[in-house]
């Protein structure tokens, strides 16, 4: 397949993905994004490093798939099994979010400025990057379409171009989510967001442990 | 106003909501007569009747109100029930027949299937919307307008799962937990945006197959597996803690004051409704018999202090009765705070009761018409 066909396919297949990502990641993006102090520019750093580590989540996930020769056809029990670790990591991360935002509020309850000298920069990164690259493994739909896809091609090389090509075309309906900066950030906001990561946490607890003994989690 | 002429004058209000009653709860003229669904019929709209005229004359709202809300709550399973297993055979629905959309009308996903509606322009929505569409439409244009004007009246007067715990709050004369934790109030709000995000991850409604405790009561997912059995395992739990435990030992509406994501959607259309409840300042002095009569912890010391309810009030009225001031009132948006009160509370109240005719009525009648049918 010629490289710019390729391209263009990729870049086409991530723009259309893009709303089953969102959907996919919304879960886990937008209660953590709550949590953080408002500013477009804050949210733009946090979503950055989010993206970036989502991408490397990708090109590993592409890479050991492309040597393990386990792209297209991962064995379900594997699917079961890997799906399932990574929603209790998903699970604990967020548990350990939601308890430190609460750890990061009362630093900067005293005053607005404390905000800036009490907040953790590291427990942000730390976050952003550790969602971004468990969101990056989560095997969602759009995610296996870009890894049948892709493992059609010649090349590990050219695989993980179809992959980094495809995460462009679904990084741009991330954009929006800098919107939620916008949102003044009160006492209310930030319990609501860190009671609502618990709730997903829950959520992905119980079916990561589902999987993990595998028992289906749909189907009934 | 001599006494006669305020019974003529309060008859002569209730008038419309005779009508109202009698149209919505099933008289057809020319109908085939049928003794027991006509029994049912002339009873509710009487009862509906008599509450409202009660309402106008005594000039009270909560006690009358909560007569209906908790006959609705008790009378809803009731009838629904015994549909369900007319029809069935069985309370336990198959996820197949979920996932096909046979299963009865909820209103409370509505707000968790906006998203995927909005992403994906398909509503997945777990009831038979497609067999009756024109009557969906026109239950949720109704509820859209309804709640335009009312705000979160809609938990007050119309749905039919708050009164079960209405009912179990009312038996204790004292409430055994006094203090509670003020940050409850948000969990709502959360199950709301984990609900969303959730439902629109999964393309299903996460509420309706997780947190549901009115699943104890309706239809349930039939448990074929652990999960299956660990999800019903849940619904009766939150029932049992929320519906009835928690109402009885703290006297207020525990279940939709800290779970129900439907009422926090609700909350948002308290913003744009153009009724209120109002503190008179100058009026009040801060006893906090309003704060501990709401049944929804809608009313806070700083709000108290600020002369407004919070955002989840659902305009109950139980607050203004219980003020030995009169210092709360109803009010209407832009107008001065003791524009009228009195007209204020009969505006509300004429809209908010024709929809508890409309969603309520049918919905006692039908529960009425059941027990007919086991005792004659």
């Amino acid at each position: 397949m010629p490289v710019f066909a390729s391209v263009g396919e990729a870049l086409l297949l991530g723009l259309a993905s893009g709303p089953a990502c969102i959907a996919a990641c919304g879960p886990v993006l937008v209660p953590s994004l709550l949590t953080e102090r408002a500013g477009f520019r804050h949210h733009a750093r946090y979503l950055s490093v989010f993206l970036s580590v989502r991408l490397l989540g990708y090109m590993l996930f592409a890479i050991v798939a492309w040597e393990l020769g386990a792209l297209i056809s991962l064995p379900p029990a594997q699917r079961l099994l890997m799906m399932g670790i990574v929603y209790l990591l998903l699970a604990c991360i967020l548990i350990w979010y939601a308890i430190s935002a609460r750890r990061a509020c009362a630093q900067s309850c005293a005053d607005s400025k404390l905000v800036q000298i009490g907040e953790k920069k590291i427990r942000v990164l730390a976050g952003a990057a550790s969602l971004g690259l468990l969101t990056g493994l989560n095997l969602c739909p759009p995610f296996l379409v870009a890894g049948i896809r892709a493992a059609q091609l010649g090349s590990m090389a050219a695989a993980l171009i179809f992959f980094a090509v495809f995460f462009l075309g679904t990084s741009i309906w991330f954009v929006p989510f800098v919107g939620l900066g916008c949102i003044v950030r009160n006492q209310a906001v930030i319990t609501v967001a860190r009671m609502a990561m618990v709730l997903i946490a829950l959520y992905y607890l119980s079916m990561g442990i589902a999987m993990l003994l595998g028992k289906k989690t749909y189907g009934y | 106003m001599a006494t006669d002429a305020r019974i003529f004058r309060s008859l002569l209000m209730t008038l419309p909501i005779f009508i109202w009653s009698l149209l919505m709860t099933g008289f057809h003229p020319g109908a085939k007569f049928d003794p027991v669904s006509s029994t049912a019929t002339i009873f509710t709209t009487l009862f509906m009747t008599v509450l409202f005229f009660m309402m106008v004359r005594t000039h009270s709202t909560y006690r009358w109100r909560r007569i209906f809300f908790v006959s609705l709550g008790v009378l809803f399973p009731i009838g629904f029930i015994y549909n369900l297993v007319l029809a069935r055979g069985t309370m336990g629905i198959p996820i197949e027949e979920m996932i096909a959309g046979r299963t009865p009308f909820c209103f409370m996903p509505i707000p968790m299937l906006i998203l995927p509606a909005v992403f994906t322009k398909t509503i997945a929505f777990p009831g038979s919307i497609a067999s009756s569409s024109h009557g969906i439409a026109a239950m949720v244009g109704l509820w859209q307008a309804l709640t335009l004007v009312m705000g979160k009246g809609w938990c007050s007067y119309a749905c039919f799962f708050g009164g079960i715990e209405e009912g179990v709050a009312a038996i204790p004369a004292r409430a055994k937990i006094c203090k509670l934790d003020p940050r409850l109030r948000f969990i709502p709000w959360a199950v709301l945006l984990a609900m969303v995000l959730l439902s629109l991850a999964l393309f299903e409604p996460a509420y309706c197959m997780w947190l549901c405790p009115f699943k104890a009561v309706t239809e349930y997912v039939a448990s074929r597996n652990l999960l299956g059995l660990i999800q019903n395992v849940i619904f009766v739990l939150l029932f049992a803690g929320l519906v009835i435990v928690l109402p009885f030992l703290t006297k207020k509406r525990t279940q939709c004051s800290w779970l129900c994501p439907f009422g926090a959607f609700q909350s948002i259309f308290n913003k744009i409704s153009i009724f209120e409840m109002k503190i008179d300042k100058d009026r009040c002095k801060p006893c906090l018999v309003c704060q501990n009569s709401c049944p929804n912890l809608s009313l806070s010391k700083e709000s108290v202090d600020r002369g407004e309810t919070l955002l989840s009030c659902m305009k109950c009225g139980a607050c203004v009765d219980a003020c030995p001031r009169q210092a709360i009132v109803w009010h209407i948006k832009g107008t001065q705070i003791n524009w009228k009160p009195e007209r204020a509370r009969l505006m509300f109240l004429y809209g908010a009761w024709a929809l508890a005719v409309m969603f309520g009525g049918t919905i006692i009648a039908q529960g009425i018409a059941t027990i007919l049918h086991f005792v004659v």
